[in-house]
């Protein structure tokens, strides 16, 4: 019990906790981006780009993260010492983001994907009749809705992503559930460690659907997003 | 007008500064990545404050201290270990890696530095002994990618005794299950498996030793191409030749030794090794983590 009650203890979890939040921010910003682009392309990109980016997201959503880890982080620092490209050889810190944000990138333009036809195709022939460019159309009415529209499916992602962190330690991150594992084989507090690490995820999960959820009523537009519905499923 | 003067002469001083900095030949240290991982005490571990500690790891730092280079320790799981060395990701594996035939294949390895026999480690309620533990049906614990593992394959299971094989990701969830009677035995090496038997308070005891006479070394990629095994050979001897061999030897593998000291044994003691002393760091670590008394340096 001891254990848990040393602030050394802790302040090696919250140094773990870090290193997950870091990651799983990092790797959502590049499937963030990564993924718009690739619903985009889907959904008004021309036939080949459309067919290219479909079989990236079905190779990316195919892969188990675990294996494109690995194929990543040894493909990668085989290449660089096979043919000496030294600019290949990335921290491990970076591969993980590499690989979980590719990975990410799949889901999150399903996501994407899903809140763009979610738009009524009248609201874009609406705007080439007003003189916008089809790019205008697609930047200013179709995206700022879609981008409402994906949160709570991209909170869900958040959730996801958040755990499957925790494979980053096959390739030599040291994240929160490697932290435990470490206190673990010192202390041989199998339960005890863990039990507190479960908490800390609860509690990082409990935060950033917080968080999500706040986003989603402070730039929620009445009628267009989900709050409506639920205020009046409560009176029904 | 005044400003701008004023900027460029800062601007020009760095610039000037920089360029002699790149100018002037600098000493080359060259740094080698430790791969091992850490979690197998008195091997290597991490202590109370997060801290690499353990006998594989002084041996690497004090190596790297008599032969002139740096390392830099890197925590992989063990099983990733002999891939990230293959793949240049690592200079040297050093996690307690028995040598093998099989792994002699794809790395090379140092001359051997420790001698281990593996360990039969049951419940102390059980009434188990070395024999019966293998008994047909019974199921065995042991970490994926041990010699422990491939003991039980090879001389049991491949013997034709139906033992049921459970492969772990670290020996302490297979003790953990041991003791929550989930499965009947653990084979694991002899100093790893004493560290279980103290940390368990009496559950736990090993029921025998199996002498497989084991020889642990440190590996380095095939062909070597650092020149690193020649440096670490006679490093070794180097050390045992001065008593720093025996004073580690009697730090993490003593009678009297508690391996909890090893947190504020190693925050006093370390600054020895940053200042190039091995002999007094192995001498003073010898003496703190029996409970006697040390010099800080």
């Amino acid at each position: 019990m001891s254990v848990i009650l040393s602030w050394d203890t802790w302040r090696l979890l919250l140094a773990g906790t870090v290193v997950t939040v870091e990651l799983t921010a990092s790797l959502l910003a590049v499937g963030l981006v990564l993924g718009v682009l690739v619903a985009l392309g889907q959904a008004y990109g021309p036939r080949p780009l459309a067919a290219l980016c479909s079989s990236y997201e079905r190779f990316f959503r195919a892969m188990p993260i675990l294996v494109l880890l690995i194929v990543l982080n040894y493909g990668l620092a085989f290449l660089a010492s096979t043919y000496e490209l030294l600019w290949l050889r990335l921290p491990a810190f970076a591969v993980a983001v590499l690989a979980f944000g590719l990975h990410s990138s799949a889901y999150q333009s399903q996501i994407f994907r899903g809140a763009i036809r979610a738009i009524k195709p009248g609201q874009l022939l609406a705007a080439r009749a007003l003189g916008m460019t089809r790019w205008q159309a697609i930047r200013y009415i179709v995206l700022p809705q879609a981008l409402r529209l994906a949160i709570p499916g991209w909170s869900n992602e958040y959730s996801g992503v958040l755990k499957d962190t925790s494979f980053v330690f096959a390739i030599g991150v040291t994240e929160l559930t490697r932290q435990g594992w470490q206190i673990m084989q010192r202390t041989r507090e199998v339960f005890l460690i863990f039990i507190t690490v479960a908490l800390i995820y609860l509690v990082l999960t409990y935060l950033g659907t917080w968080l999500l959820e706040w986003v989603e009523r402070r730039w929620g537009v009445p009628g267009l997003t989900g709050q409506r519905q639920e205020e009046y499923g409560r009176v029904i | 007008m005044q400003s701008i003067v004023r900027w460029s002469v800062v601007v020009g001083v760095l610039v000037v500064a920089l360029g002699i900095g790149g100018l002037v030949p600098q000493a080359q240290t060259q740094t080698f990545k430790v791969c091992s991982d850490i979690s197998w005490p008195p091997f290597e571990w991490t202590d109370a404050k997060g801290q690499f500690v353990g006998f594989d790891l002084d041996v690497m730092r004090i190596i790297a201290i008599l032969k002139g280079y740096k390392v830099d320790i890197q925590n992989l799981g063990f099983d990733s270990i002999i891939p990230a060395v293959q793949a240049g990701q690592c200079d040297i594996g050093a996690s307690g890696f028995t040598i093998t035939k099989e792994r002699a294949q794809v790395v090379d390895f140092s001359d051997p530095y420790w001698e281990s026999n593996q360990s039969v480690l049951i419940r102390t309620d059980s009434g188990l002994n070395i024999i019966t533990a293998f008994k047909a049906g019974n199921k065995i614990g042991a970490q994926r990618g041990t010699t422990g593992a491939q003991w039980v394959e090879d001389n049991v299971i491949n013997q034709g005794i139906k033992v049921e094989l459970k492969l772990y990701e670290t020996y302490p969830l297979a003790e953990q299950d041991l003791i929550n009677k989930q499965i009947h035995a653990v084979v694991e090496d002899e100093p790893a498996a004493k560290v279980a038997v103290k940390a368990s308070k009496g559950v736990l005891k090993i029921a025998g030793i199996i002498n497989t006479e084991e020889q642990f070394g440190f590996l380095v990629r095939k062909g070597d191409p650092n020149k690193l095994l020649p440096r670490i050979n006679d490093g070794m001897k180097e050390m045992k030749k001065k008593g720093i061999w025996n004073n580690l030897v009697e730090a993490y593998f003593g009678v009297d030794v508690n391996l909890d000291r090893v947190t504020q044994c190693w925050a006093d003691l370390k600054g020895y090794l940053d200042k190039n002393q091995p002999d007094a760091y192995a001498e003073n670590m010898a003496a703190c983590m029996a409970g006697e008394s040390y010099k800080k340096p």
